[in-house]
């Protein structure tokens, strides 16, 4: 069967971590995987908007899941974020019919309408779940037996588990799972299930970098010689903000940071330059084989 | 099925005991047994010793919430049997965030401070006119009032983990219960005392308190409510309402998320300079942002009408109420 998704990289993957969506393109076309462009979709608002106006926050999501269905394609993005605001949007308007018709009186001010037919998916699942552990391992051309990884799942990948569904928010596995579909080892540590503290990066930053420090050391410690992030924020808060974490934990962490696509990307051959690792702050070089 | 209960024990009354230790207890669990059942039996055939905190054994009382392998459940509600299946172990031990003073009885103290805090009854205005709670009134807060003070929500939180003073989730989900009732006079002050640090902006959205909550009480709504009624209400001045409106302003001008502008208008002028180092570093990487200046999605229109629908439903609603309000 022919896998074909509407695109949604998020905006940060269009923006400060480009690398993440440019390599997810690379792997996609490698392992046949059709990722579709969706040209008018808005942010999803990342959690803020639904700060802001519940109902607002439901019709910009509506109006992005209707572009979707008018694609006929289910959405897969690569932020967990964006999986959890748009699954949870998803959430409640199929669960509340009235709800529904409300939003859609909203959108079709605009001329639009959502009919409820879309799931949102992330590529981890797509990887682990649609795509199939044995059809990737059979793609590996060069096993990344070098990596002792560190899954960090992120939020809003595991919870809320009614809206998401996919995996176990207690003892999460798929991530893990493509690690070692991969040829590489998953270390296992606390804080695994746990937060980067990304959205208060600009509102606490003191709680921001003590949480990013603490995840890093956490892995660290139990043998990790690098991280793996299926979310650009995440991937954000580990890399990028890592020399502010290491300042307030006043030590050197020094901690390698993958996006799940890269990983991927270098199992099927794809070379470090391909995969964009010169735009990380902490370099994976040494790491690398 | 014979299964293996590691309990985290500690009595600082005792030497021997002062530092926590494991000890493991073998019980037959029959199916259905629940946890708060296999430590009353414990406690009656192996170890009277063993200290925990019970009362109703139906999930009403909120004093059996313990660490299960893990992850904060009440005792009396969590099955041994898929539970052991699940985990493959049955680790119990006292509630995370907060100090256990003997077993698995932890410290309250803290937690009916925070409580305390948020002054949970409501304060109606003076000589206000008499308003009728209509059901769709007692629908915004009913999820609040479901909470049984267990503390799940509080050992899960992972900003309190990093951060002891902040308010924390049980005495937020409380806050809205008050706030968002339509009978408070007082609901601007509340807000903007719950704006204040450690407050409600401090909290890092990784959903662990809704998860876990037992009762159904998602504290995370009740947070993004109590956010939404203070931007409402013009309460605006602070660095958590600041990113929200600029991530509102945002989306409504570009589609898109404007990473450069939401970092200018959280921070404010002085301390966006104060970036400029770390900027620089990022910058040699090609990570730094740009501030977008055109519109980043086809079909821009459609969102403009979207905010203007929503936003002119929000006044309309907002008037209802203060004409309601009025008698």
């Amino acid at each position: 069967m022919e896998l074909k998704y509407a695109y949604y990289p998020g905006c940060a993957s269009q923006e400060m971590t480009k690398e993440a969506n440019a390599t997810t393109r690379l792997v996609c076309k490698k392992l046949g995987i059709g990722l579709h462009d969706m040209p008018k979709a808005n942010c999803c608002g990342a959690g803020l908007l639904t700060d802001y106006d519940y109902q607002l926050y439901l019709a910009l999501n509506a109006r992005i899941f209707a572009e979707a269905e008018a694609m006929g394609m289910d959405i897969m993005t690569i932020c967990s974020t964006c999986l959890m605001v748009m699954s949870t949007a998803n959430r409640d308007l199929l669960a509340d019919p009235k709800l529904l018709e409300k939003t859609n009186e909203i959108l079709a001010t605009a001329g639009l309408r959502y009919n409820g037919t879309i799931k949102i998916k992330q590529l981890l699942w797509v990887l682990a779940g649609d795509y199939g552990l044995d059809n990737l391992k059979k793609k590996v051309v060069k096993p990344l037996n070098w990596i002792k990884a560190a899954p960090f799942y992120g939020c809003h990948s595991l919870r809320p588990s009614d809206a998401l569904g996919f995996d176990d928010p207690e003892r999460p596995w798929s991530l893990d799972a493509v690690i070692e579909a991969l040829g590489g080892e998953a270390v296992q540590y606390k804080g695994k299930t746990k937060c980067c503290g990304f959205q208060v990066d600009l509102v606490v930053a003191e709680t921001a970098e003590k949480m990013t420090a603490t995840r890093l050391l956490d892995g660290k410690e139990k043998g990790a010689n690098a991280f793996v992030t299926p979310c650009p924020f995440c991937h954000i808060n580990l890399d990028n903000y890592q020399g502010l974490a290491e300042k307030r934990a006043s030590q050197k962490i020094a901690m390698p940071v993958f996006h799940l696509s890269q990983l991927v990307g270098l199992s099927l051959g794809l070379t470090a330059e391909e995969m964009g690792l010169s735009r990380h702050l902490v370099s994976p070089e040494k790491i690398l084989k | 099925m014979k299964i293996k209960f590691k309990i985290r024990r500690y009595n600082p009354a005792e030497a021997e005991t002062a530092e926590p230790y494991i000890q493991a207890y073998m019980l037959d669990v029959p199916e259905g047994m629940t946890v708060l059942e296999a430590l009353l039996n414990i406690v009656d055939d192996q170890d009277p010793t063993l200290s925990f905190r019970k009362s109703c054994r139906s999930a009403i009382c909120g004093s059996c919430a313990v660490s299960i392998n893990g992850f904060s459940k009440l005792a009396c509600n969590t099955q041994v049997i898929p539970e052991y299946k699940k985990a493959g172990e049955m680790l119990i031990e006292p509630l995370a965030n907060h100090t256990p003073l003997k077993d698995l009885i932890v410290d309250f103290a803290p937690f009916w401070r925070k409580m305390e805090k948020v002054a949970p009854y409501l304060t109606p205005e003076e000589g206000a006119p008499t308003m009728a709670v209509t059901p769709k009134d007692e629908e915004r807060v009913d999820r609040s009032q479901r909470c049984v003070m267990c503390g799940c929500c509080n050992a899960e939180c992972n900003s309190m983990a990093i951060d002891e003073k902040y308010i924390a989730p049980a005495a937020l989900a409380k806050a809205w219960r008050i706030v968002g009732d339509v009978r408070e006079g007082n609901a601007k002050k509340r807000l903007e005392r719950l704006s204040e640090e450690h407050g409600m902006w401090d909290c890092v959205r990784c959903v662990h308190c809704t998860q876990y909550c037992p009762k159904d009480v998602s504290p995370l709504k009740a947070i993004e409510e109590l956010r939404s009624a203070a931007m409402k209400e013009g309460i605006t001045d602070n660095p958590g309402a600041k990113h929200v409106e600029a991530m509102k302003d945002s989306v409504e001008r570009f589609g898109r998320l404007d990473e450069a502008a939401m970092t200018f208008k959280t921070l404010g002028f002085l301390r966006s300079l104060g970036m400029i180092p770390f900027g620089l570093r990022m910058e040699k990487h090609g990570k730094l942002p740009r501030p977008h200046i055109f519109a980043q999605i086809e079909d821009l229109d459609e969102v403009k009408k979207i905010y203007e629908e929503a936003e002119r439903r929000a006044e309309a609603e907002k008037k209802e109420m203060e004409s309601r309000k009025k008698g």
